[in-house]
C-alpha cells in the first residue's frame, strides 16, 4: 500500500518532478521547447471578456496546477496575464503558489528586456530549475498521498461492466487506504444521480448532487432538443448505449461505493480526503485540467472505443502535470489500441477474471506509474490543445 | 449448438448485454451473480448490445443496472434487440417539454 514519489514542502508527494512555465502563450511555449523537465499549458484563455466567475475559474486552474504535488518550481511571466485583471497578474498567481512553500520567479518582458530578454531569462532559470529538481529523490509513502482523477469516454456497454467497475474498486481501495479520487461529468450522472445522493456524508451533499443535476438537465432541456441528439454521442449508440440514463448509470460505477464527502466546482482544491464529485463538463480537453488543478497526481480514462475504428495511436489527453493513463474494457478496442493502452480489463467480459481481480491489476499498474514508470501517453510528445471549462457568456 | 452468452447486470433487469455476436436463432445463456437463464435470439444482437428477456409492453419501463434506463416506444418481443430504435429516453427530453409534453 505505497508508491514512491516526491516529497514536497506542503506535506503532498509528487508522481512527477517537473518545472512549470505559466500562463501559455510564446515565453512559456519557447522555454519549454528548450528546457527539458519543463511543463506548460496550452489554450486560448487568458481572462479577455471572461466574467469573474469565469475569470477564477482560470486562476484556480493555474494556481491549482503550479500547487500541484507534481511541480517542483514554477516561472510565472507577466507578458498579459489575464490582460490586465487583477484575479491573474502575474505577482497574485506567484504569491497564491508560492504559498506552497516552492520557488516561485517571475518573468516581465517590461522589466526583462523585452519578449527576448524575459525569455533568455526564463531558459536559464527553468534549467537551473531543472537541475535543482533533478537532485529529489523518490521516497516511499503511503497511498494516502495518491489523488486520482477519472473520466470515462467513448463508452460503450463494455464500461459499465469491466471498464468502470474495475475503475471504482481501485476508487474504493486507494479511498479506504486516506487517499483522494475525483469524478464528474455532470451531464453523465443525469438518470444516476439518485444512487450517488444516496452516498453523500451529509444532506446538504446529497442536495447539492442533486442541485448541479437539476441545473444541468435545465440547461439541456432549454435547448428543445432531445438529449439523444447530443449526448449519448454517436459512438456511444454505435457501441450499443441506448440512453442517456443507461450511460449515466454505467458511468457511475467508476466512481466505486465510498462515500461522496462533496461537491466541487472545476479544478477547486478539496479541503479533505476521501471521493469527491466534481460539477464540470464531460470534454477530455478540459476535465484532466481540472482535476490536475485540483491536486490530482495521476488521472485515467476509461475507455469503451466501441464506436472507434482504426485508432491504433492514440494521443494523450491534457492533464498538463498529471501522468495520463488509457484504461478499456473492451477485447476489440485493446486489439486494436494495444500499444496505447495501459490497463485492459477486457477479461471481464471474457469471462476470465471478475471486476474485482481486474481492480486489483489497476492499482498495481497504477502504483507502477505512480512510481515512475512512464504511462503509455506519455512516451509522446504531443497532447491535445486545452479547452478550460469556463461556463459563462464572454462579452 | 453452443449457447451464445450474455450478461445480466441486476436481478430486476429485463434486458441482458450480449459479449458475443449472436444470430437470429442462437440459443443465449444469460448469466450475472447468481442468475442463470436460457432464452433464444429472434433478432441478430451484436457485441455489447441489448437482448429483451421478456415481452416488454409499449410505455413499459426498460430495466438494467436494477434502474430504468428508458422505456418502451413500442412493444418489445422476448429475444429480440433492445436499442434507440425501440427505446425512449425519459430524461432531459427537451423536445418534449417544447412540444407540452
Amino acid at each position: 500500500m505505497s508508491f514512491l514519489g516526491y516529497p514536497r514542502l506542503d506535506g503532498s508527494v509528487g508522481t512527477r518532478n517537473y518545472v512549470l512555465v505559466i500562463p501559455q502563450g510564446l515565453i512559456a511555449k519557447t522555454i519549454g521547447d528548450f528546457v527539458v523537465g519543463t511543463r506548460t499549458i496550452r489554450t486560448v484563455d487568458h481572462g479577455s471578456g471572461r466574467t469573474a466567475n469565469d475569470r477564477a475559474r482560470i486562476a484556480r486552474v493555474l494556481i491549482g496546477l503550479g500547487r500541484n504535488p507534481n511541480v517542483a518550481s514554477v516561472i510565472v511571466h507577466a507578458a498579459s496575464p489575464g490582460v490586465g485583471y487583477p484575479e491573474l497578474t502575474a505577482e497574485r498567481l506567484a504569491n497564491e503558489i508560492a504559498a506552497s512553500g516552492k520557488r516561485v520567479e517571475i518573468i516581465d518582458p517590461a522589466k526583462d528586456g523585452g519578449v527576448y530578454g524575459a525569455i533568455t531569462k526564463g531558459m536559464k532559470l527553468a534549467r537551473m530549475m531543472v537541475y535543482e529538481a533533478s537532485k529529489l529523490r523518490r521516497v516511499e509513502v503511503g497511498d494516502e498521498h495518491l489523488c486520482l482523477g477519472v473520466k470515462c469516454g467513448y463508452s460503450d456497454t463494455t464500461s459499465g461492466i469491466a471498464g468502470n467497475p474495475a475503475i471504482g474498486y481501485l476508487f474504493d481501495k486507494v479511498v479506504k487506504a486516506g487517499g483522494t479520487a475525483f469524478f464528474g461529468e455532470t451531464t453523465e450522472i443525469i438518470g444516476a444521480e439518485h444512487a450517488l445522493a444516496k452516498r453523500a456524508v451529509t444532506p446538504g451533499v446529497a442536495q447539492a448532487i442533486l442541485d448541479a443535476v437539476a441545473h444541468r438537465e435545465a440547461l439541456a432541456k432549454s435547448t428543445g432538443l432531445d438529449i439523444r441528439t447530443i449526448n449519448p454521442i454517436p459512438a456511444n449508440i454505435k457501441g450499443g448505449i441506448s440512453s442517456l440514463e443507461e450511460k449515466s448509470l454505467g458511468a457511475i460505477h467508476k466512481a466505486g461505493t465510498a462515500p461522496i464527502q462533496g461537491v466541487l466546482q472545476y479544478a477547486e482544491k478539496p479541503k479533505s480526503k476521501g471521493l469527491f464529485f466534481v460539477d464540470n463538463w464531460m470534454g477530455s480537453y478540459s476535465i484532466f485540467v481540472g482535476y490536475a488543478a485540483a491536486g490530482s497526481n495521476l488521472v485515467m480514462f476509461q475507455l469503451g472505443g466501441g464506436g472507434l475504428t482504426g485508432r491504433d495511436l492514440m494521443e494523450g489527453s491534457p492533464a498538463v502535470v498529471a501522468p495520463f493513463l488509457w484504461c478499456t474494457g473492451n477485447p476489440r478496442t485493446y486489439a486494436m489500441a494495444r500499444d496505447n493502452i495501459d490497463f485492459y480489463s477486457g477479461s471481464v467480459i471474457e469471462s476470465k477474471e471478475d471486476p474485482q481481480a481486474a481492480g486489483e491489476r489497476l492499482y498495481k499498474t497504477v502504483i507502477d506509474i505512480a512510481s515512475g514508470t512512464l504511462s503509455r501517453s506519455e512516451t509522446l510528445v504531443y497532447t491535445e490543445p486545452i479547452d478550460l471549462c469556463l461556463e459563462e457568456p464572454r462579452f | 449448438m453452443t449457447a451464445k452468452r450474455a450478461i445480466l447486470m441486476h436481478s430486476k433487469d429485463n434486458v441482458a448485454t450480449s459479449v458475443e455476436e449472436i444470430q437470429p436463432g442462437d440459443p443465449v445463456q444469460v448469466s450475472g451473480g447468481a442468475e442463470s437463464r436460457a432464452l433464444t435470439a429472434t433478432e441478430a444482437i451484436p457485441f455489447g448490445f441489448k437482448i429483451a428477456l421478456e415481452e416488454i409492453p409499449q410505455g413499459a419501463l426498460i430495466v438494467k443496472y436494477g434502474e430504468t434506463i428508458g422505456k418502451a416506444g413500442r412493444t418489445i418481443t422476448k429475444g429480440t434487440l433492445v436499442h434507440v430504435h425501440n427505446l425512449e429516453g425519459t430524461r432531459a427530453r427537451g423536445d418534449l417539454e417544447r412540444m407540452g409534453k
